[in-house]
This record gives structure tokens, C-alpha cells and sequence, in this order.
């Protein structure tokens, strides 16, 4: 079941990757696409449908036939592939951040009931 | 489009500020105990395998999948400044290799203002990768990683 629908799902199947690197630098129909691989016409008909709907691809009518033609500004995200892993080391940082909060909590617990003990502890060197 | 910087344009910034004192953030990032608490998504157990903690040192943790699999991140150091900077190599297999981290601590107060940075090789290098199929590795290990930890 693919039910997520952007760049990322876009590009998660290599069969996809290979579509929109081939038809990158120009608009191809689907036959001319389906052309360039082994899989069958209605498998590349169905990647074609989630690049569409993933906002990766337009498709033109002009008269029978289908044109597919990359939409760079949404591909962009990908191109922009630095940023893919934003997403991965935010989440590293979140579960540092969380780990920091906790271990801050019990030292100062903990350093407070140490100075209440020293202090005691001095209290009494001192009668 | 405004033409970036080429260096600007492959490193990934995040910037927070804990609550924290710097002291112990800089013990919570470098302390191999305190990694393995948090380095892997929640649920997933870390192995320090290596930590030698000082410039040319090594590093590699390895963090092991429900279906076998591993991620494993490893580097060396190239920089430490004690409460300040480490700069570190890394490879994080399969995602990304080659890059360089950065983590740069400063003292706020009672709280740590903290940048990381990931500079990433260059785009020559990045289409290198890909023509080896890299994209491939990642891709696939992007979404088991992510359905890993929304079953969690």
C-alpha cells in the first residue's frame, strides 16, 4: 500500500528514479518511456500515476498521446539532497535534547542532595 | 536563482539552544555512556564499538535493525576543543559517506547555544555515489527507518 505521496515516496523506488532521470532533459510519452524497460507497460503506467501524484511529473495530452514532463520546482526537494537528511539528524538532535533534559534533571537533583549532606556534614565539623 | 556559495550550498545546519549548561552537554555528546542513551531512534539499542576520543581517533556506533540489518556511523576526529568544537569525518552506512561533522558548542548562560553542521562532499562526488547506486542503499533503508520507529 503506498499511500504517502511526496518527493521522498517519489524517489523511493529505483524503477522512479530512473524515469525521472530519463526523462530529466525532455518530455516523453509513456510508450517511449516504457520503451527503456524490461517491466510491463501498465507496471511503468502505475510509477508514472505516483509520480504524478507525488507532483513530479505533468502529464500533457496532445491528441492519443500522453507527454510527462518534470516539474523542476518540486524535484528541487530532491535536488536539494542535503536537506533529505534534515529530517534524520533533527530526530537525532530531538532524542539528544530529551537525554540532556533528563540527565540535568537528576544531576541537580542528586548535586542538591549532595550539598544538603556536605552541608550537614559541615555543620557538624564545625560545633 | 541566486547563485550560493558551494560549500554553503552542501552543508546542512541545525542550530539549538538547550537548557543546559555547556559542561554537561559536551559530557552527554562525548561520553560513550551517555551516546549510547541517545543516538539511536527510541527503541533501538546503540553499540559503541569504538570510541578513542581524541584528534585521529576513531569512532563507529553501530545501531542493529528487528530484521538483522545495521546502521552503522563511524569517523575520526580531526578537531576537539574541550567545551567548544569537535569536528569529526563520518560515514553513516548505507545513507551517506564521506562527510564531515561539526559540532559547536557555546556557553549561554546556564544554557548551550549548539550548531551542527554536515558538510557534505561535493556534487561530483555525490553524482559518483549515485552512479554506484548509492541512492539505492538510502532510499530503501530511509523508509525501513521510518517504519521502524512509527511501529514504536
Amino acid at each position: 500500500m503506498e499511500t504517502r505521496r511526496d518527493v521522498f515516496q517519489a524517489i523511493a523506488d529505483p524503477t522512479r528514479r530512473q524515469i525521472i532521470s530519463l526523462i530529466a532533459h525532455k518530455s516523453m510519452n509513456l510508450n517511449a518511456i516504457a520503451e527503456h524497460f524490461e517491466v510491463t507497460r501498465p507496471a511503468i503506467s502505475n510509477h508514472i500515476k505516483i509520480l504524478y501524484e507525488c507532483g513530479i511529473i505533468s502529464i500533457a495530452q496532445t491528441g492519443r498521446e500522453r507527454f510527462c514532463r518534470i516539474q523542476p520546482k518540486n524535484l528541487r526537494e530532491v535536488a536539494d539532497w542535503v536537506e533529505t537528511f534534515r529530517e534524520l539528524w533533527e530526530q537525532k538532535l530531538d532524542s539528544f535534547e530529551e537525554y540532556l533534559n533528563a540527565l540535568h534533571s537528576k544531576r541537580k537533583k542528586n548535586g542538591k542532595a549532595k550539598r544538603r549532606r556536605k552541608s550537614h556534614i559541615d555543620t557538624k565539623k564545625n560545633l | 536563482m541566486e547563485k550560493q556559495n558551494d560549500a554553503e550550498n552542501r552543508t546542512l545546519t541545525l542550530k539549538r539552544t538547550f537548557n543546559v549548561p555547556v559542561k554537561l552537554v559536551w559530557e552527554a555528546w562525548t561520553r560513550p555512556e551517555h551516546i549510547a542513551q541517545w543516538w539511536g531512534p527510541k527503541g533501538m539499542k546503540t553499540k559503541i564499538v569504538e570510541h578513542n576520543f581524541k584528534v585521529g581517533g576513531k569512532w563507529k556506533y553501530v545501531m542493529a535493525m528487528p530484521d538483522g540489518s545495521e546502521f552503522i556511523g563511524e569517523g575520526v576526529y580531526s578537531m576537539i576543543v574541550t567545551l567548544e568544537k569537535i569536528f569529526s569525518s563520518a560515514n553513516f552506512r548505507p545513507m551517506t559517506e564521506g562527510v564531515e561533522i561539526q559540532a559547536i558548542f557555546e556557553k549561554n548562560g546556564d544554557k548551550t547555544n549548539f550548531t551542527f553542521n554536515v558538510i557534505h562532499p561535493t556534487d561530483e562526488y555525490c553524482r559518483q555515489q549515485e552512479k554506484m547506486g548509492f541512492y539505492n542503499g538510502w532510499g530503501s533503508t530511509f523508509n525501513r527507518l521510518e517504519e521502524f520507529v512509527s511501529t514504536l
